[in-house]
Formats: structure tokens, C-alpha cells, sequence
């Protein structure tokens, strides 16, 4: 690991946290007199849902999910599985998907098809970063904080092999070949 | 390995267009000359060979071998093409292979008018005599496919193709032929029917097509493989001279996919395709997957623990 390669600083704490904030507003607006249950991506969305949530006076629940993939013998690309599903019954629910990156967007998909098959009364998505151009599948996101910049970012949730999560702000990386 | 059976019409054209085939093949043509004179003579007599060629009936009884002779042909013929791929000419072929995934079957016909002309000319007989001729000649092919094989000679259910001589010629017909046998390699039947779970099994083009297919089997997304072709561009007559089809349709999200990991020099092209498509059908989702972009994704689900962060 090599601190060195934390490079420049993208988007500052302040910024990020300003503009979470007004995305919680946005949110609190639309959600006025309805319930919603905030669905966290494990892992490198839960501090963009921590402060999210707080800007949020709407009654609401909170759950995680997390999937992973794992290598399959009869696949070579393998399978992608929950490894943590929701403890939360959201049939009939207002759902907010809180997502760290939108890029391809096929992690999204299967989430997305998961989270349908509950039924929920609405399914929307937030994502503090969003990669339009990357996209494969055409996914509308409902709430963005920040398009991503052209090359790899740690911090503020977003990791290199499970570091920098802890950074309040969002910087560049320069990842080892 | 593709072999043709090709029964005809007597007057249609279709013993010289089996000839022209066998050359443009490079196949050897069985015919029932290759029968009578190589391989009856292993289980037939002379008194037998001369009553086959006068009965169809005959080749229901049994030979010395114990089989019949309709048998003894059957297993030669089987046992040819299991070895390489010919022209079978006549025999009743398309009823010996008819549920062989790589035989294409072929009917050669014309009209009586015309098949009437033709014999007039070649055997130089009046009318009345080339047409009862060919009267003689279809009831002889009829009778030895009804006796030997209970069926009609005429039912078109037996044949893949049929082409009627009246406005194709000997080349033009040979022609079409070997274009379909040369084509017929990757399009076969067999590949297209249902497998045992009841989905078509797929023949993708390129390699890098079913690596992205099994990216999106990974993620449980429904998809379906070049499923529509768009019409882009026109002549002033309305013929379509330029189509566009795209790799992968994700039905849920109502989104195509094109790959392009091809050479690079291709990709303005596709790219001018992609905006000619959106323009003319509006409202259609289409994206490319350029090389780099690809290989990326390949190499991200190849070395990677975690999907997080960039998906």
C-alpha cells in the first residue's frame, strides 16, 4: 500500500457535504407525507447514507444489502450473489436505493431486479457518484451529488483494496499495475 | 458435414444440375448407375439385377444376405455419407436421410409444357410421344418411392428446396445450390433447434460476444442475441441497402448493446451506424462497448474480489 498515491483532492469534505445535503433536501420534498425505506450498497455507501439520512425528516427505516462475486468452475466470469440480503419487508414500500458509483450500471440492474421482485410501491435511486458515459444499461438515476471524474477516487466511503473509506473527502488514486 | 439429395423431374434439368453441383462442390455424385454396376452386384445375381431394374417390388425381397436389397442400399448409403459428403441422386434419399440434420434435400421440377419441350428436343419425339414419356417416367419414380417408402414421390414436406427449372437455368440453379451447401456449414438446423432446455442454443460471431454474454449471465440479466435488425438506409426504390443489428437486447431495460472489439478502423463506422439508428428510430436505447472499454470489463470481473466502487 502506498500513501503517496492518494493524489489530488476532487471534491472536499465541505463540498461533499453541502451537496449532500441539498440532495437530502430534494429528497425530504418529494418523500413529503410518505414513509421510505433507504436501502444501502455495502460497502462504500454507508457513510454517504449516514449523512444522507440526517438531512432527511421523513419517517424511514434503514437496511444494507451486499452481493459479491464469486468465481464459478462452470463460468468463467463467474456468478454475482447476495451475501447480505434486506432484513426489512419492502412490499408495498417507497424504496431510495443509496448507491456510492453508477457506472455500467449492471451491478445496479441486478439489484434493481432483485428490489422489483418485493413489489415495492416505488423504487428510486441515489448515487453520490454517477458515470453516465460507462453506462450499458439504460437506468435512470433519480438523485445525483457529483458525475465522476475520469480516473479511480478513494475516500468518503470508496476504497483501494479496502482502504481510504475513511477520508472525508473524495481524492484520486493512482492505482499499482 | 452437409450432403444433398436432389431428386428430379424427368425433363427438369436436374440430372445436368446435379452434375454442375457435384464439380462446384468438389462431391462425388451418387447416382443409380453407382447402384446397379457397384453395389448391388455384392449381394445381387445377374437375374436378379435385371429384375430390379424392372421391379420396384423387387427390392423388397429378401437376398442371399438376408437383407433386402431396398435394405442393402440404404445401409451403403448411410454408411457413404457417414464417411464423407456426396450428391445423392435419386434412391430415395430424401426419405433414407430425412431426419438428418445435415442433409439438405432438393426437388428440381418445371412445368409439363416445359419438361414436354425440353424432351421433345433432346430425344427428338413429336409431342404425343414426349408426353407420355414423361407420364411413364413420373410413374416409375412415383411407384418406386410409394412401394419401397409408402410415400409420395410429389409431397414437398420432403424437400428443403425446391427449384422450378421454367425460369432457372443449369448454372443458375447449381449455382444457388452451392452458395446455400457452402452456407448451410454455419447455419444448420440442428444448431437452431431447441436444446433440452427449451432455449435455442446460440452461435455467437465473435468470441468477445459470448464473453459479454456471460458478464450479463453473471449479473442474472435477461438477454437476447441480435433479435431485430433496423433498416438505416434506402435506395429511391425502397430497397433496404444498408441494416443495423445489434449484438445484445436486455428486455427489462429496453436497452441494445453493440460491441466493438474489433479493429478500431470499424468503430467511426459502427459509430455513424449507432446515430443513423437513433435518428431514424427515436426513443430506441443503444450503447457501445468500445474495445478498451471491454477489455477493462473483462479484466475487472477476471481479477477482481469486490464489484464495488466501479460498477
Amino acid at each position: 500500500m502506498n500513501a503517496n498515491a492518494v493524489g489530488k483532492i476532487i471534491f472536499t469534505a465541505e463540498e461533499i457535504q453541502q451537496k449532500v445535503a441539498e440532495t437530502g433536501q430534494i429528497i425530504d420534498a418529494d418523500y413529503q407525507g410518505r414513509e421510505l425505506v433507504v436501502i444501502s450498497v455495502l460497502k462504500g455507501s454507508f457513510y454517504f447514507l449516514a449523512d444522507l439520512t440526517r438531512h432527511l425528516t421523513i419517517p424511514l427505516s434503514i437496511d444494507f444489502l451486499s452481493i459479491k462475486a464469486f468465481p464459478d468452475e462452470t463460468n468463467k466470469t463467474g456468478v454475482v450473489k447476495f451475501v447480505k440480503d434486506l432484513d426489512l419487508s419492502i412490499t408495498g414500500k417507497h424504496v431510495l436505493l443509496v448507491e456510492d458509483v453508477v457506472g455500467t450500471g449492471l451491478t445496479l440492474a441486478y439489484i434493481c431486479q432483485h428490489l422489483e421482485a418485493a413489489k415495492p410501491a416505488s423504487l428510486k435511486i441515489c448515487s453520490l457518484l454517477d458515470n453516465p458515459s460507462e453506462r450499458l444499461l439504460t437506468i435512470n438515476i433519480d438523485y445525483c451529488c457529483f458525475l465522476m471524474p475520469d480516473q479511480f477516487v478513494v475516500g468518503y466511503g470508496l476504497d483501494y483494496q479496502e482502504k481510504y473509506r475513511n477520508l472525508p473527502y473524495i481524492a484520486a488514486y493512482k492505482r499499482e499495475k | 458435414m452437409v450432403f444433398l439429395t436432389i431428386s428430379r423431374q424427368t425433363g427438369s434439368l436436374g440430372k445436368e444440375i446435379a452434375g454442375l453441383l457435384a464439380k462446384k462442390l468438389d462431391l462425388p455424385l451418387i447416382t443409380h448407375d453407382v447402384v446397379v454396376n457397384q453395389w448391388l452386384p455384392e449381394i445381387a445375381d445377374k437375374h436378379e439385377t435385371h429384375m430390379l431394374k424392372e421391379s420396384p417390388g423387387f427390392y423388397l425381397n429378401l437376398s442371399s444376405q438376408g437383407l433386402t436389397f431396398a435394405k442393402h442400399i440404404e445401409d451403403k448409403l448411410k454408411s457413404y455419407i457417414s464417411e464423407q459428403p456426396a450428391i445423392v441422386f435419386g434412391l430415395g434419399a430424401q426419405i433414407i436421410f430425412s431426419r438428418h440434420p445435415e442433409a439438405i434435400h432438393v426437388r428440381i421440377i418445371a412445368s409439363d409444357e416445359v419438361r414436354t419441350g425440353r424432351i421433345m428436343h433432346d430425344l427428338r419425339l413429336d409431342r404425343s410421344n414426349a408426353e407420355r414419356f414423361l407420364e411413364l417416367t413420373d410413374r416409375k419414380h412415383k411407384r418406386y418411392i410409394s412401394t419401397i417408402y409408402h410415400r409420395d414421390w410429389s409431397d414437398p414436406s420432403l424437400y428443403g428446396i425446391t427449384l422450378n427449372t421454367d425460369f432457372i437455368g443449369i448454372e443458375e440453379g447449381a449455382a444457388l445450390l452451392a452458395y446455400y451447401a457452402r452456407n448451410k456449414q454455419f447455419y444448420s438446423p440442428a444448431a437452431e433447434s431447441p436444446s433440452q432446455d427449451g432455449k435455442k442454443p446460440i452461435i455467437f460471431k465473435h468470441p468477445s460476444e459470448e464473453e459479454f454474454a456471460g458478464i450479463l449471465d453473471m449479473y442474472h440479466l435477461d438477454w437476447e442475441y441480435e433479435p431485430r435488425t433496423f433498416p438505416i438506409r434506402w435506395d429511391e426504390e425502397g430497397n433496404v441497402t444498408m441494416a443495423f443489428s445489434p449484438d445484445f437486447y436486455l428486455p427489462r431495460f429496453n436497452t441494445f448493446i453493440e460491441l466493438t472489439t474489433m479493429n478500431q478502423k470499424y468503430t467511426s463506422e459502427k459509430k455513424k451506424k449507432v446515430e443513423l439508428l437513433k435518428q431514424l428510430y427515436p426513443g430506441t436505447n443503444i450503447n457501445i462497448v468500445f474495445k478498451n472499454d471491454f477489455y477493462s470489463l473483462l479484466e475487472r470481473f477476471g481479477i477482481r474480489k469486490d464489484l464495488r466502487n466501479e460498477c
